[in-house]
């Protein structure tokens, strides 16, 4: 009898610690993924922790509400209502004034490789349009006499801009987008987590084996391929963000024409590369949901895929931001900044000869 | 010293430690399997923000699906094992204006999703062998 209790009580025993098993999972390994279309790409968010549905789901709150602030074709939109005031100030309130702020501040750092108010040009080759075309010559040099940082004005909370000239904060929109879902992350205490707004990432935390993230770079040569990279990146709190021509882009007459026009000329940018991705750190203490560093990988991606190789460079070692590069050439090199040089690998059947650079 | 021949082990003393041995080797499995994250590959589609259809790769019907969304329909069929990926899935065609998903080609881990933004459908795969040499996230 003595020997059946014992058995009972060894299965008894079994079955709770089974249950104990269960019970033991750690909050921080709750996940929750959701995906989004929004701001004209699809957008996944993967978080982990208690929070971690809480989370997603402001994240979207956030997205929707930016993307409605934001949008260029809304008419409801304080960007749209700017647009199309005729050279009137409009209150544009204290976030959207931020924003054009953080935009200034990049157009001038980059020589006005980014800005905001080449819009019309965009929309001219039609990429904000229904139907792609090809501009004269003559259209484009009237529209360009619009671009440019002179043509906005900030005072407080309103802006004007001079007739004719219109705004598109499309080029930092994602990056802000990731700013504040980094304080949404923040607030909640979520370890760990993984966004991805089409071109822009946060890799928040680490993976749950405690290794770095693995952010893949999409090889230029083959865009729609899901599992042609032009090398990895192995990435712990920080923001990536990547620009290429072949991202949108249209054929006519035989030529290809992609959607990075750069301001100086009113052309697709011709400098020589597929695609920038700038890379930045995201320091935990500094998140507190205004334009920072997300906003600037953004901004910095598009502008220095229009100064080109060279350019590009020399900005990243004038160091005037905190970044560092990736680089992919039309003649298949791949240029990786030596601050990112360690977490950095290298993608051996893609064909890329790699070099580092400091 | 001579043993009591109460205390001597039996039959049933060592059915009772196989009991013991059995059930915790099957207690430890049941942990390990789960830790893995292991499970049959399986895509999520979501059409328009909702999710649409959960369904096991190994379930997928006569191979192929049909998906509608925003006026436009993909026909989505099932690839055979490419070698070691194993099964994945392909938007075979659509009626979408940009054909970024026919573009998109074959799926086959978890994490890797096919888009149609103009009929606003994702595929997503999940669950699955993990590989810890994928990426967790493809930006560009």
């Amino acid at each position: 009898m003595k020997r059946f209790a014992a058995a009972l009580l060894a299965a008894l025993m079994t079955v709770g610690l089974c249950g104990c098993s269960w019970q033991t999972e750690s909050p921080d390994e709750a996940r929750e993924v959701i995906q989004v279309i929004a701001m004209d790409t699809v957008m996944i968010f993967t978080t982990y922790g208690e929070k971690s549905t809480h989370a997603d789901y402001l994240s979207e709150d956030e997205v929707r509400r930016l993307e409605s602030l934001l949008s260029r074709t809304d008419g409801e939109s304080v960007i749209c209502q700017l647009n199309s005031a005729g050279g009137l100030g409009i209150d544009v309130g204290e976030e959207v004034c931020g924003l054009m702020e953080a935009a200034e501040e990049y157009t001038l750092a980059t020589e006005g490789a980014f800005d905001i108010t080449i819009a019309p040009v965009v929309a001219a080759w039609g990429f904000t349009e229904k139907e792609n075309r090809v501009p004269s010559q003559k259209e484009l040099d009237e529209l360009l006499t619009l671009v440019g940082p002179e043509h906005i004005t900030l005072a407080g909370d309103a802006a004007a801009l001079t007739p004719g000239t219109q705004i598109d904060l499309g080029g930092i929109a994602k990056g802000y987008a990731s700013d504040r879902i980094a304080e949404i992350l923040k607030e909640n205490s979520i370890p760990r987590a993984t966004i991805s707004l089409g071109g822009n990432v946060l890799a928040w935390g680490d993976r749950p084996d405690g290794t770095p993230w693995r952010v893949g770079i999409q090889d230029p040569q083959d865009p729609n391929n899901a599992n042609a990279f032009a090398g990895m990146l192995h990435l712990t709190d920080a923001f990536a963000v990547t620009s290429g021509g072949y991202q949108r882009f249209f054929e006519a007459d035989g030529k290809t024409y992609h959607h990075i026009i750069d301001p100086a000329t009113g052309y697709p940018a011709d400098s020589g590369l597929t695609s920038v991705t700038v890379v930045a750190d995201c320091d935990l203490d500094e998140v507190d949901g205004t334009p920072s560093v997300g906003t600037m990988c953004d901004a910095l991606s598009t502008a220095l895929f229009v100064m080109g190789e060279e350019k590009a460079l020399d900005f990243w070692r004038s160091g005037k931001y905190d970044f560092d590069l990736v680089l992919v050439t039309e003649d298949s090199r791949v240029v990786v900044t030596d601050g990112i040089a360690d977490e950095f690998e290298e993608s051996k059947e893609s064909g890329y000869s790699y070099e580092v650079v400091s | 010293m001579k043993s009591s021949p109460k205390l001597r082990p039996c039959l049933w003393d060592g059915l009772v430690v196989l009991l013991v041995v059995v059930l915790a080797a099957a207690c430890a499995l049941a942990v390990w399997s789960r830790g893995t994250g292991a499970g049959d590959l399986t895509a999520v589609v979501t059409v328009d923000g909702t999710e649409a259809e959960r369904i096991l790769l190994k379930n997928f019907p006569d191979g192929e699906r049909t998906y509608s969304g925003n006026g436009y329909t993909l026909h989505v069929c099932l690839a055979d094992s490419q070698g070691a990926k194993g099964p994945g899935l392909y938007v075979a065609d659509a009626d979408c204006p940009t054909q970024d998903c026919v573009h998109t080609g074959t799926i086959s881990r978890a994490g890797q999703s096919i888009v149609c933004l103009p009929a606003r459908i994702i595929i997503r795969l999940e669950g699955g062998t993990v590989d810890k040499d994928a990426p967790d996230m493809v930006i560009g």
